[in-house]
């Protein structure tokens, strides 16, 4: 029989990024906030250390830092017609574990979206007329603004000293930065990393053709940094160990080095790890959340929290699992378009060209996560889209982010995989080769959604979370069009050698590492038909429940998700200051 | 000048004197590769330290086969000699091969490739399953097990099970080859040298990785597409131990 515990205000689920935010803005106002996460915390271990920090086999080959999949994975079928089959080792996405959650191991890439994402419908109907969106794209406006984000985007750039170069202050177009951008209040609070010789040889081309380069966005400290809550970063090393790993100098912005120490001089705040959550405890006819369940991870025991608010931070599955689970929200179904939870289930589109240099020098092992060059004219809706049958686009760049030699080694095409040819090979090109990417964005479509999975159980005996998802038409010939872009870029760079250019095509192939952003399933919007939290992230069933994170977003565009997903916690953070003081629908 | 002559490893000459008592077949790869490592061999090569995993069957054909796909070259000693076959022996007989981190409950069913791997064996037992089904395509082919092949002749077969040109009924070799002995390998060149592959760096010096600490703050700048002078001279974890 599980234990009821002493309640406690506000629990949060999950102690990654968004929990972290959250718990900022409240035990700045001495709110009492616990935060149930299921892993340990990192800051002493030998992820954190160096030499065994620089062990690619360990973090990154074996997913030292990520979900166990042997504990909980998901499961997938391409389409509803199809079986569905658990994802024994996944490798396209990669949630983490402990304190500081997957963003501990993120490579920084700090983007705010398009000023009219928020209101991408919006913009795609009164641009090319209402028919133009197809009946089977739910694509929604989320309820929120740009110009209502951009305070905690401001925010967000300079509790994690994100790096890069304003396109955009305040209306005012800034020459070397992304004309595309939205408005900015400030420049960003440090100056751009250095750029990588990958980068160099992009920006001249992009430039040849007339396009505006410049450095992406990142949460890696050009210096050495003091963030305005007194929370230091050390300076980037550049060492190529960033995504998949911790960094060992404290020089990416992340929740265990920025967030999570300072919380835990709070007098209002707690962490309890190794605190695996299995639902969260439901009131129906009130319409309240009355706390969770969890697991003790330590001892085995089963308590119940109860919470007077409860808030979902955990990473975008778990978010939708939990509702699902306990029935919060009337599930989405597929047929009959109606229900809500697991709709506007989006991944991202990746596609690239390899280009290799006999006589250029790439040294991709001199790189950080967030060392990129970027182009934003063929991004979501950055270009003109008459007549090209499909919506939405992508970022266009080029980036070394490391070298790490078990996985980064692009060797031209036709290429054996063993032997003397295949050691040549490798030899050759490993310090001369780089890659053309675009970061597609992915619009939701009525077939791509998230629902149990009745036939497979995790550890705990509970149901898995099932995906339905593919890559449909309209991303399919969105991102054959933006590579024929990265072609006609990487053929002005005349390389020795060029890979193919091919647009990603069908089937999602779970074994092959694409993106970890995942997006959607608690979608956002001002229509409870629609959506499953208010603009708020406040759930339209329960009023003390709030849902944060990727899984509130109703599309997915073409820039990594950390940016406005932090920017809508800390905005969460001030609401639920608000909210406590006077509970009520915001 | 150590008391035991070098050139007469105990394990070598244990391995011989099994193969004449027994006229063991299986062994012979395993004696021949270990005489071609001692004979001639430079010193920079993987000292053996035992097989934790593999019995004298498996290791003759582990060994084959890092040396068919990892001859002995300009760039390499052979696979041997580079520490892969220990690489497997380790991998296969810790964590990963008892299938740390995989979701192995069922029920089972076999799904299309991208669903990855749907299978109730450990990276271990599948080994095993793959090696013996490779070894009875190669009786098949040739009268011979895997290790005795010309390493044309393997070269030939590994090819063709790459390309899922064979299969048995037990198992899909293309599978086992492609999801689990390929990364291996790669896995054996590249990591660390700890976990006994990639032994003295070779496959980083190849590449020009320069491997660790890796503080490049000051190197970003200074040798931003100009050969970098430390990529022939790699650190790795036990340099910094």
């Amino acid at each position: 029989m599980a234990k009821t515990l002493p309640k406690r205000s506000v629990v949060i689920v999950g102690g990654g990024l968004t929990a972290g935010l959250v718990a900022r803005q409240l035990t700045a106002q001495n709110i009492d906030v616990l935060v149930l996460e299921r892993g340990v915390d990192h800051r002493h271990g030998a992820e954190s250390r160096l030499p065994t920090q620089r062990d690619e086999l360990r973090w990154s080959t074996r997913q030292g830092l990520m979900q166990d999949w042997s504990v909980q994975p998901y499961s997938l079928r391409h389409n509803r017609r199809d079986p569905s089959y658990p994802i024994r080792w996944m490798s396209a996405f990669l949630p983490g574990e402990g304190m500081g959650g997957a963003a501990n191991h993120w490579n920084g890439q700090s983007w705010r979206w398009s000023e009219y994402d928020p209101a991408i419908r919006t913009r795609y109907e009164s641009r090319y007329g209402k028919a133009f969106i197809p009946a089977n794209m739910p694509l929604r406006d989320w309820g929120v603004s740009y110009a209502q984000m951009e305070p905690y985007h401001d925010l967000f750039e300079k509790l994690f000293g994100v790096a890069g170069q304003a396109g955009n202050l305040r209306g005012t177009i800034q020459p070397g930065g992304n004309p595309f951008e939205g408005p900015r209040s400030n420049e960003y609070p440090q100056k751009p990393l250095e750029i990588t010789e990958a980068g160099s040889i992009f920006k001249s081309a992009a430039q040849s053709l007339g396009f505006k380069p410049f450095p992406g966005p990142a949460a890696n400290s050009t210096g050495a940094y003091t963030n305005p809550d007194g929370q230091k970063l050390g300076q980037c090393q550049y060492c190529g160990h960033c995504e998949r790993f911790i960094c060992e100098a404290q020089a990416k912005g992340t929740p265990e080095v920025l967030l999570y120490p300072m919380l835990l001089q709070r007098k209002s705040f707690e962490i309890r790890l190794r605190a695996h959550v299995l639902g969260v405890n439901y009131d129906a006819q009130a319409k309240r959340a009355t706390g969770v369940r969890y697991v003790d991870l330590v001892t085995g025991k089963e308590y119940v929290q109860p919470a007077d608010v409860v808030v979902l931070g955990a990473f975008t599955m778990t978010n939708t699992r939990l509702l699902l689970l306990d029935g919060i929200g009337k599930p989405y179904d597929p047929g009959t378009q109606t229900g809500v939870v697991g709709r506007n289930f989006c991944y991202q589109t990746l596609s690239g060209v390899d280009v290799f240099f006999k006589d250029r020098w790439i040294n991709p092992f001199l790189a950080s996560g967030g060392t990129t060059t970027v182009i934003d004219e063929f991004n979501n809706d950055n270009f003109d889209h008459s007549g090209l049958g499909f919506l939405g686009g992508g970022s266009i760049g080029a980036s070394v982010t490391n070298g790490r030699p078990i996985a980064s080694r692009a060797v031209p095409a036709g290429t054996p995989r063993w032997g003397t040819e295949w050691k040549a090979a490798n030899a050759a090109w490993y310090a001369h080769a780089f890659n053309v990417w675009a970061q597609g964005s992915c619009y939701p479509d009525r077939e791509n959604f998230l629902d149990l999975d009745h036939a497979y159980t995790d550890a705990y005996g509970q149901p898995l979370l099932r995906m339905t998802f593919d890559f449909r038409d309209n991303e399919v010939k969105m991102s054959h069009w933006v590579t024929q872009k990265i072609g006609a870029i990487a053929k002005a760079m005349r390389p020795d050698i060029m890979g193919s250019v091919e647009g990603l095509k069908p089937s999602f192939d779970t074994r092959v590492y694409q993106t970890t952003h995942v997006t959607g399933g608690t979608p956002m919007g001002a229509d409870p038909a629609h959506s499953v939290v208010s603009p708020h992230l406040q759930h339209w069933d329960a009023q003390n429940l709030f849902v944060v994170g990727a899984s509130v977003y109703p599309h997915n565009s073409g820039f990594n998700p950390t940016g406005p997903l932090a920017a809508l916690a800390l905005r969460l953070g001030d609401d639920l200051i608000s909210y406590a003081k006077r509970p009520r629908m915001l | 000048m150590s008391i035991e002559d070098p050139g007469k490893s105990p394990r070598r000459e244990f391995l011989k004197q099994a193969a004449a008592l027994a006229g063991a077949a299986a062994v012979a790869g395993t004696v021949a590769a270990v005489e071609s490592r001692a004979a001639g061999a430079p010193a920079e090569t993987a000292p053996f330290e035992g097989y934790e995993f593999f019995g004298p069957d498996e290791a003759a054909f582990v060994e084959a086969l890092v040396n068919v796909m990892c001859p002995a070259d300009q760039y390499t000693p052979n696979g041997v000699d580079c520490g892969l076959a220990t690489f497997f022996d380790r991998q296969l007989g810790g964590a990963f091969g008892q299938g740390k981190g995989r979701y192995l409950r069922g029920p089972w069913n076999q799904g299309p490739p991208e669903m990855g791997l749907q299978s109730p064996l450990t990276p271990a037992q599948f080994f095993k399953v793959g090696l013996n089904a490779a070894n009875e395509v190669s009786m098949q082919r040739h009268s011979k097990p895997f290790e005795q092949l010309s390493p044309a002749q393997a070269n030939l077969l590994l090819h063709d099970i790459q390309d899922e040109h064979v299969n048995t009924d037990s198992v899909s070799l293309g599978s086992w080859f492609n999801s689990l002995v390929y990364p291996l390998f790669v896995q054996a060149c590249f990591s660390d040298p700890m976990y006994g592959g990639n032994y003295n760096k070779v496959f980083w010096k190849m590449l020009g990785y320069p491997g660790l600490p890796a503080t490049h703050a000051l190197d970003m700048v200074q040798y931003r597409g100009k050969p970098y002078p430390q990529a022939g001279n790699p650190k790795s974890i036990l340099d910094f131990s």
